[in-house]
C-alpha cells in the first residue's frame, strides 16, 4: 500500500511539473495597429474603417480579371524567416487583401522556403464579414507601396546532418544485410528441420 | 491468473512492427524525391537521415526478431496500437530536423496529429516551408487516413494469418473481400483512383483561380490529401481561406465527404450497387445531423447578425459544420472566429458534430454514424416496445450493406464505443480548463484532437502547456484506433509486469 502511494505521489509530481513547462509565448510585435490578431479577435469594432496594414507578401498574388488576391502576413517571419534562422516565435498571422491586379503586380518577390517576400503597405477597408466574398475576413485596399523589396534565402546544408546521414545509411545498410542473412539462416535451418 | 508474455510473443511483436517502419521509411521516399526535384537540398538531408533510421530500426528488428509463431489476436492488437507510436517517434525527425518545430514533442504532436488525420499542428512558420516538408506531411495524413498498418499489409506482409487482427486494431473491422490483404488493396485502389480525380479537379479549379501551374498542382494534390483523409492540414497557414472560392469549397466538401464514408460503402458502389448511398444507416445517420446542426448553427449566426447576406451565412455555416462533422478541420474562418464571431452556440454546435464524427471504416474519427444511427434505431425499438402490448414481438433493423436485425450485442458494443468516446471527450474538455481555458474552448479543442478533426480555436498553439500537448497525443491515438487495440497494448504492458 505504502509503494503504491509512493508511486502515485510520484506520477502527480511528475505531472505538475509538466503542468508548468510551456513553451515561450511569442515576443514580436506586429507594426500594425490594429494588427492581424487584433482585427480577428476584435472584427466588429474595425469593420468597415479605413486601416492601413503592412505584412510580407506571401505565396502568390491570384489575379481574378481585374482584380487579385494578396496575402500579407504581419508576423514574427516578416522580416527574417525561419529558413534564415529566425527565431521560432509562434504561428503565422496575416490578413488577405484584394486590390486592383495592378497593384498587386508591383509585388516581386513572394515569401516560401526559397524567398523573404516583399514586405507592402496597403490602405484599405477592413470587413469583418464581407459581402463580396462569401463571409470572409478581408480588406479592400486601394493604395500599395513596397516597403521593403523581398530576397532570395539560401539554406545551405548543415555539415553535421551530412555526417549523421552517413553513419545512419551504414547503420541501414548493416541491418539490411544482417536481416538478410537471419532470413537465409532461417530458410536452411526450416529445410533440414523438414528433411 | 495473468499469463506473462514469453519470448516468441514478444519476437512476433517487434518482427512486425519492424515491417511497419520500413514502410514508414519507404512513405518517406515521396517527399525525398520532391525535395529532390525542388532542390531543397538541406530538406533532402533531412529526409535521408530519416528513412535511414526508419530501416536501420525496422529492417534491425526484423532480424533480431526471427521467429516461426504466427500473429495471434492479441499481437496484432499491440502490433497495431505500438507501431503507430514507434511511427510517430521516428517519423517526426523530418519535421524536427527542418528546424520549424519548437521541441522534439511538438514534432510528435504534428506527426501523431497527421498519422490520425486530426490535422493540428504546432509547426512555426507553415508559410516558409520546404515543399518536401509540405509534402511529407500531407503524405504522412494521406498515408494515416488508409491506417498506416493498412499500407504495410499491402504491400510488406505476405501472409494474412493473423493479419486481420492488426486490421481491426487499426480501428476497422469491415472485409471489402474475404482476404484481409485484398481488402487493404482495394482500400487503396479505391484512395488511388480518387486521388487521381479529385487531384485534376482541384487543379482545373487553382488555374482558374490564378495559381501558376507547378504550384497549383501541389496546392491542388495536398488539398486532396487533406481532404480525402479528412485531416485537415493545408499548405498554407490560411487553410482554406487561403483560396476565396465557392468552387474549391465545393469540390473540397465533395473530396472529404466522400473521404469520410465507409470504405465498404465505396467498394458497394463501385460494385454497382448505388442505391447503397441513400439506404446506408451512416449516409442517413450523417444527412440528419448535418442538417440539423446546419440549421442550428444558420440560425444562431444569422440572430447574431455575424454575415452580411444568406450566401455568405449558409456557405460558413455549412462549411464549417461539414468539415467538423466528417472530421476533415477545413476552416474558411480564423481559428480565433470561431469565439469572436460565432460565439457559445456556434462553438458548441461544431463541437457536437465533431463528436459524432464521420463513418466507421473510413478515414474518418469520432463517435461514427452507425453508432448513433443504431443507438437511435435502438431507442425507437425500445419506445415502441413500451407502447405495444405485451405479447408483441417488436424488432428493429438497419440497413449497413444489407438488412441487418438490431442484435442486442451489437448495441452494447456500439453503446460501450459511444461511452468511452463521451468519457474521453470530458476528461479532454476538464483538463482544458484546469489549464485555465473556459469550457466551452476546451471542450471544443478537446472534442476536435480527440475526434480527430483539427478544428481549433486558437486554444492548441505552440506555446500551450506541454502537458496538455501530450494529452492531446494520446486523445488523438485513443480517438484513432478506438481504445480496444490502446487497451490491449496496456493489458500486454501489465501482463509483462505482473504476469507469471
Amino acid at each position: 500500500m505504502t509503494r503504491r502511494l509512493r508511486h502515485l505521489a510520484a506520477a502527480a509530481f511528475a505531472l505538475t511539473g509538466l503542468l508548468i513547462v510551456t513553451s515561450p509565448a511569442s515576443a514580436f510585435e506586429s507594426p500594425n495597429n490594429p494588427s492581424s490578431g487584433g482585427l480577428v479577435e476584435e472584427p466588429k469594432s474595425w469593420d468597415g474603417k479605413t486601416i492601413r496594414f503592412e505584412g510580407e507578401a506571401v505565396g502568390e498574388a491570384m489575379v481574378r480579371g481585374e482584380s487579385a488576391w494578396l496575402h500579407l502576413n504581419d508576423d514574427a517571419y516578416m522580416y527574417k524567416n525561419v529558413e534564415e534562422g529566425a527565431p521560432l516565435e509562434g504561428y503565422n498571422a496575416g490578413m488577405p487583401v484584394w486590390l486592383p491586379a495592378k497593384l498587386a503586380r508591383r509585388v516581386r518577390v513572394f515569401g516560401d522556403y526559397k524567398h523573404e517576400g516583399d514586405v507592402v503597405r496597403v490602405t484599405g477597408i477592413f470587413h469583418a464579414a464581407c459581402g463580396e466574398h462569401g463571409g470572409d475576413m478581408d480588406i479592400h485596399a486601394r493604395e500599395l507601396e513596397v516597403v521593403l523589396p523581398g530576397r532570395a534565402v539560401a539554406d545551405p546544408v548543415v555539415p553535421w546532418k551530412l555526417d549523421l546521414a552517413l553513419v545512419l545509411t551504414v547503420g541501414a545498410v548493416s541491418a539490411i544485410a544482417f536481416d538478410r542473412s537471419a532470413r537465409r539462416r532461417e530458410r536452411v535451418g526450416n529445410a533440414r528441420t523438414r528433411r | 491468473m495473468i499469463v506473462r508474455p514469453r519470448r516468441d510473443d514478444h519476437l512476433v511483436i517487434g518482427k512486425y512492427t519492424g515491417k511497419v517502419l520500413v514502410g514508414v521509411g519507404l512513405l518517406m521516399v515521396v517527399p525525398f524525391v520532391t525535395s529532390l526535384v525542388f532542390a531543397e537540398w538541406d530538406t533532402a538531408v533531412d529526409f535521408l537521415i530519416s528513412m535511414m533510421a526508419c530501416f536501420m530500426f525496422g529492417f534491425g528488428a526484423q532480424a533480431m526478431c526471427r521467429t516461426t509463431k504466427e500473429l495471434g489476436w492479441t499481437h496484432g492488437l499491440v502490433v497495431a496500437s505500438g507501431s503507430w507510436i514507434w511511427a510517430t517517434l521516428i517519423g517526426c525527425l523530418p519535421l524536427y530536423l527542418s528546424g520549424h518545430e519548437g521541441s522534439y514533442l511538438d514534432a510528435m504532436f504534428d506527426v501523431m496529429s497527421g498519422y490520425t488525420t486530426t490535422g493540428l499542428y504546432l509547426l512555426q512558420d507553415l508559410d516558409h516551408i520546404s515543399h518536401g516538408l509540405n509534402m511529407w506531411r500531407h503524405v504522412l495524413t494521406y498515408a494515416g487516413g488508409q491506417g498506416i498498418v493498412v499500407i504495410a499489409l499491402t504491400f510488406l506482409f505476405k501472409g494474412t494469418a493473423g493479419a486481420y487482427s492488426v486490421y481491426v486494431g487499426e480501428g476497422r473491422d469491415e472485409r471489402l473481400l474475404p482476404n484481409v490483404v485484398h481488402t487493404a488493396r482495394a482500400i487503396w485502389l479505391v484512395s488511388i483512383a480518387y486521388l487521381g480525380a479529385g487531384t485534376l479537379a482541384l487543379w482545373v479549379s487553382a488555374l482558374l483561380l490564378g495559381q501558376e501551374p507547378v504550384r497549383a498542382f501541389l496546392h491542388s494534390l495536398w488539398v486532396f490529401m487533406g481532404a480525402w483523409s479528412t485531416g485537415g492540414f493545408a499548405p498554407q497557414s490560411y487553410n482554406t481561406m487561403w483560396y476565396h472560392s465557392l468552387p474549391h469549397e465545393l469540390i473540397t466538401s465533395i473530396i472529404f465527404i466522400a473521404g469520410s464514408f465507409n470504405f465498404a460503402l465505396h467498394w458497394a458502389v463501385w460494385t454497382g450497387r448505388r442505391r447503397e448511398i441513400v439506404r446506408n444507416v451512416e449516409t442517413v445517420s450523417f444527412a440528419v445531423t448535418l442538417t440539423l446542426f446546419v440549421l442550428v448553427a444558420t440560425f444562431w449566426l444569422a440572430k447574431a447578425g455575424v454575415y452580411p447576406d444568406a450566401m455568405a451565412l449558409f456557405r460558413k455555416a455549412f462549411y464549417q459544420l461539414a468539415s467538423g462533422h466528417t472530421t476533415t478541420g477545413f476552416s474558411t474562418i480564423y481559428s480565433r472566429a470561431f469565439v469572436t464571431q460565432w460565439g457559445t452556440a456556434g462553438l458548441l454546435a461544431v463541437t457536437a458534430v465533431m463528436g459524432i464524427g464521420a463513418s466507421a471504416c473510413s478515414t474518418g474519427g469520432g463517435i461514427k454514424g452507425i453508432r448513433v444511427g443504431m443507438i437511435f434505431k435502438s431507442l425507437v425499438a425500445e419506445v415502441r416496445r413500451m407502447v405495444a402490448p405485451r405479447s408483441a414481438v417488436i424488432r428493429e433493423s438497419y440497413h449497413h450493406l444489407r438488412e441487418n436485425w438490431l442484435e442486442d450485442d451489437a448495441v452494447k458494443s456500439a453503446l460501450m464505443v459511444t461511452v468511452l468516446y463521451v468519457f474521453m471527450y470530458s476528461v479532454a474538455g476538464l483538463l482544458g480548463t484546469f489549464f485555465g481555458y473556459d469550457l466551452p474552448s476546451a471542450l471544443f479543442e478537446g472534442v476536435s484532437a480527440g475526434s480527430n478533426t483539427g478544428l481549433s480555436c486558437g486554444l492548441t498553439s505552440p506555446s500551450m502547456p506541454d502537458a496538455l500537448k501530450c494529452f492531446y497525443i494520446v486523445f488523438m491515438w485513443l480517438g484513432r484506433l478506438e481504445f480496444m487495440s490502446v487497451f490491449a497494448l496496456l493489458g500486454y504492458g501489465i501482463s509483462i509486469a505482473r504476469g507469471r
